[in-house]
């Protein structure tokens, strides 16, 4: 119990932390927002001051000092009200998140999942099978792809698969004359759009999740427990997947529940080339339009969900393993 | 154990083949253009607006954030040829200056909205007191010259504050809407306009968040003139979408276009006239830049020919000093000024004009008159790819007379501040652009000159003296065509020997279009518009496209 309200207060400790990170971090960037605004109209043409100060009217931009702007913030966080959007005006936040959320939800969530367990499956069996062709192909290929960035991946699949094969659409999360709604047409309209960027995420997350599995379950099958167990002469399946894979798999649960929490994140490299209108690709747009209230938003969004992440997983340490409460 | 070994070692060498054979084959792959078939030829494909990647449904034509479109919409008093910045009257028939500070629109008869209202110049005057009352509407700037408006009849009188003749070519580019549907609007200032009612060639068709169309409005006041019947604006526009899918008119820069977009398909044309000249923004206001000397030696030091291939792969030329773009605005040109106002690389003169202003080569290095080597810092905005390729260059060619430059290249937004606020001491920058007035006024009037640190409107290398903010203010008074014109010359001349900035080469207007469907495209031989397709460029464009015969012409 004392180690479970150690951890809480922890966590609140690192919440006001990152909070308070996340509302400094932007406005140390050089330029405001307006600044942003103009200097991508200054590309189409020579931008008056009147067309400036329209602008600026036009967003709001914050006045007040630094700490009555922090004591606002602090009020937006408590109400999730995050005021108006400075790169998609007049959209306002909170609108643009629930806009993007599903997709990238979709997207990354489900495409992390599924890594994971074809990842961790095939790590149980090459260290099961290790020093044969069935460990050499799946470590070798798993490790040469994830050290591809995830964009020349995505470009790679992008180009052939897209532009010169004409397999799946090159852009957005769903056809041009589609409407979004709950129909089976439509759903299945979204998996294809979703292809080339989930391909894109798997191809270059799973080798991780191999060699972690892989790794620590070689160690787990040097134990003298599945020695004993292997010498009892239990079936070969019964020790890799009952003996060795349950104990090795606590590092790479951790590293889940990790990615499971910047999931909300987004990828906004992958979505930035596929044009795929998730959170990743969001983020991006606030960041070069200098828009606080959507990063703001969004890094806290992501922030805390990768703190009660790591929260949650500090709990199930606590359950797993009786060391760790201590 | 060997065995596994040599398999691995077998089993890399395959994989790096494949890559290498990927790499290989990528080289090879020209990518052709597929017009998707069931766009008819009456309906046009263009990549004009930008999803972000969706698209929202805002036409309200003041906020900046509103769909390209919404300019095919509502329609300004006059457009203009920012080439040359010739006026075409619009919805005024006519615009008289009874004086420099009366302008007299006549507003045109049997126009109608496209919901079949009739427009009035009562329109026009609600128009202008709406962007009033709300000032974040006045994108223009409207306001700044205007006093008062008031209906004359059929007129629209516009009454500004001052003698201010140049004035009236912001004020006519004022987009129009319609009265009997904004009175009713609450708060036009967050209004999205998701069903815009204007009296332009479009109506909005069919919107989705990845693609919308415009369909022509049947009872357009130049009906006659529009030939296209829809336009699909799809929100993916990257290179490569404009290149493989068959659109008929973009709006981009392309590496290499003739072997990408040209290569693609037979009809496929394009057109980069100049839209601006990139030039060197020295600050002014900081030591030693305030010498003219040292800003003549390194105008003198600079190849321009090299610097506008390096900068835009040969696709736009080197600019004259005057500011002004060359052939488009060739009758404004003072002719006493020589060479059309381009700077010859002179390593002579330029080590003369350096020495007159105390800076020496000593053993290969350009030194100050305390023996310090003089380097200086280029500032320009992260990403902008051709000016950063014209700095190189420019370093390039001044390590070759000893002096050594630095380049900054913060984000956009950092880079708009620290030029705003004089942080810097050579920036990257633009000058002149389609009215000539306007672009020497942004350029030299101490109307907008601060101190470094405060932050100015334009103006950004502070240059001010009293002499030329005079020929300005003239400029203003007088409605004398020829008087402007003459007060024009002895601005170039101000700007060619003063050299508040040092200009480069044009900075180019990308058209990409294709003949296939549509003729009557902007040329170099017929520059009526430039090819870009946002503000009032389209309105004049679509009104001269003409249906392609079946045969191609």
């Amino acid at each position: 119990m004392v180690y479970v309200l150690r951890r809480i207060g922890f966590f609140l400790l690192t919440l006001w932390a990152a909070v308070t990170l996340n509302f400094l971090l932007p406005r140390m960037m050089p330029g405001s927002p307006t600044d942003a605004a103009i200097a991508k109209l200054a590309q189409n043409g020579p931008v008056t001051d009147a067309t400036r100060k329209a602008i600026e009217a036009q967003l709001g931009v914050p006045d007040g000092n630094i700490l009555e702007q922090y004591f606002g913030y602090l009020h937006q966080v408590l109400t999730l009200d995050f005021g108006v959007s400075y790169t998609f005006y007049p959209q306002s936040v909170s609108e643009m998140i629930w806009q993007a959320f599903p997709y990238t939800i979709v997207l990354v969530g489900f495409v992390t999942i599924i890594a994971f367990i074809l990842g961790t499956l095939i790590g149980v069996l090459t260290a099961w099978k290790r020093n044969t062709w069935l460990d050499a192909l799946p470590t070798l290929s798993g490790s040469f792809a994830s050290t591809f960035p995830y964009f020349w991946t995505a470009l790679l699949l992008l180009f052939f698969a897209g532009y010169v094969l004409h397999l799946f659409p090159t852009s957005g999360a769903f056809g041009p004359t589609a409407t979004p709604a709950f129909t089976w047409d439509f759903f299945m309209d979204v998996l294809y759009h979703a292809a080339l960027p989930a391909l894109t995420i798997l191809i270059t997350s799973l080798g991780g999740w191999i060699i972690g599995m892989r790794n620590a379950m070689i160690n787990t099958l040097g134990d003298d427990y599945v020695t004993f167990a292997e010498a009892n002469g239990l079936k070969g399946r019964t020790v890799a997947i009952r003996y060795a894979a349950r104990n090795a798999i606590l590092p790479n649960l951790t590293g889940f529940g990790l990615a499971l929490g910047g999931v909300v994140g987004g990828s906004v490299l992958v979505e930035q080339v596929f044009g795929y209108p998730g959170i990743g690709y969001l983020l991006f747009n606030a960041v070069i339009g200098q828009d606080y209230p959507l990063m703001q938003a969004l890094f806290l969004m992501i922030t805390v969900s990768v703190l009660i992440a790591n929260f949650l997983v500090d709990i199930m340490y606590g359950v797993l393993d009786p060391r760790t409460r201590r | 154990m060997t065995n596994s070994k040599t398999r691995r070692k077998r089993l890399s060498v395959i994989a790096g083949i494949s890559v290498v054979a990927m790499l290989i084959s990528s080289c090879s792959i020209q990518i052709k253009s597929e017009p998707d078939p069931s766009i008819p030829r009456d309906t046009m494909l263009i990549a004009a607006d930008k999803g972000s990647p969706m698209f929202e449904k805002i036409f309200n034509p003041f906020l900046f954030n509103k769909r390209v479109a919404a300019s095919y919409v509502y329609e300004p008093l006059t457009a203009v040829n920012v080439l040359d910045g010739t006026q075409t009257p619009w919805l005024a028939e006519k615009v008289t200056l009874k004086d420099a500070r009366t302008i007299d629109y006549t507003i045109r008869q049997g126009v109608t909205w496209s919901d079949g209202e009739k427009f009035t110049p009562e329109d026009v005057v609600f128009t202008f007191n709406l962007i009033k009352k709300y000032p974040t509407l006045d994108v223009k700037g409207a306001w700044q010259h205007i006093a008062s408006v008031e209906v004359d009849g059929d007129h629209v009188i516009v009454h500004l504050k001052d003698d201010d003749a140049p004035a009236a070519d912001v004020i006519s580019l004022t987009l129009i809407v319609p009265e009997h549907i904004w009175k009713d609007v609450k708060s036009p200032d967050t209004w999205r306009d998701e069903n815009p009612v204007g009296t332009g060639p479009f109506t909005v068709g069919n919107f989705s968040s990845q693609q919308y169309t415009m369909d022509k409005n049947q009872d357009y006041w130049q009906s006659d003139k529009v030939q296209i019947q829809h336009l699909v604006l799809p929100a993916a526009t990257s290179e490569l979408d404009i290149v493989t899918k068959g659109f008929d008119w973009a709006y981009s820069f392309m590496s290499n276009v003739e072997g990408t977009w040209g290569a693609a398909n037979p009809d496929n044309k394009n057109w980069f006239p100049p839209g601006g000249v990139i030039s060197l923004v020295p600050n002014l206001a900081k030591a030693p830049w305030d010498n003219v000397d040292l800003r003549k030696g390194l105008a003198l030091a600079l190849d321009r020919d090299k610097i506008a291939d390096a900068a835009t792969e040969g696709y736009m030329g080197k600019a004259g000093q005057t500011g002004l773009m060359l052939p488009n605005q060739e009758a404004e040109l003072n002719p006493e000024i020589p060479n059309d106002g381009i700077v010859k690389q002179d390593a002579d003169a330029a080590l003369a004009a350096f020495k007159k202003a105390g800076y020496t080569l000593v053993n290969g290095t350009m030194v100050d008159a305390s023996g310090k080597p003089f380097t200086f810092s280029v500032t320009t905005a992260n990403g902008y790819a051709d000016w950063l390729r014209a700095i190189q260059e420019v370093r390039k060619q001044l390590a070759a007379i000893g002096i050594d430059i630095t380049i900054k290249q913060p984000q956009p937004a950092g880079y708009q501040q620290a030029i705003q606020n004089g942080d810097y001491e050579v920036a990257m920058g633009g000058m002149g652009g389609g009215n000539v007035f306007q672009a020497y006024n942004s350029l030299l009037s101490s109307e907008f000159y601060v101190k470094n640190g405060e932050l100015a409107p334009s103006n950004f290398q502070r240059y001010s003296d009293p002499k030329t903010d005079a020929l300005l203010t003239q400029y203003k008074e007088t409605i004398d065509p020829a008087k402007q014109l003459q007060i024009s010359h002895q601005l170039q001349k101000i700007v060619y020997d003063q050299l508040p900035v040092i200009g480069l080469y044009y900075g180019g207007l990308w058209g990409l279009y294709n003949t296939s469907k549509f003729t009557g495209w902007p040329t170099a031989e017929d520059p009526y518009a430039p090819p870009q397709t946002y503000d009032s460029s389209p309105l004049l464009i679509f009104t001269k496209l003409k249906l392609a015969n079946k045969d191609g012409e």
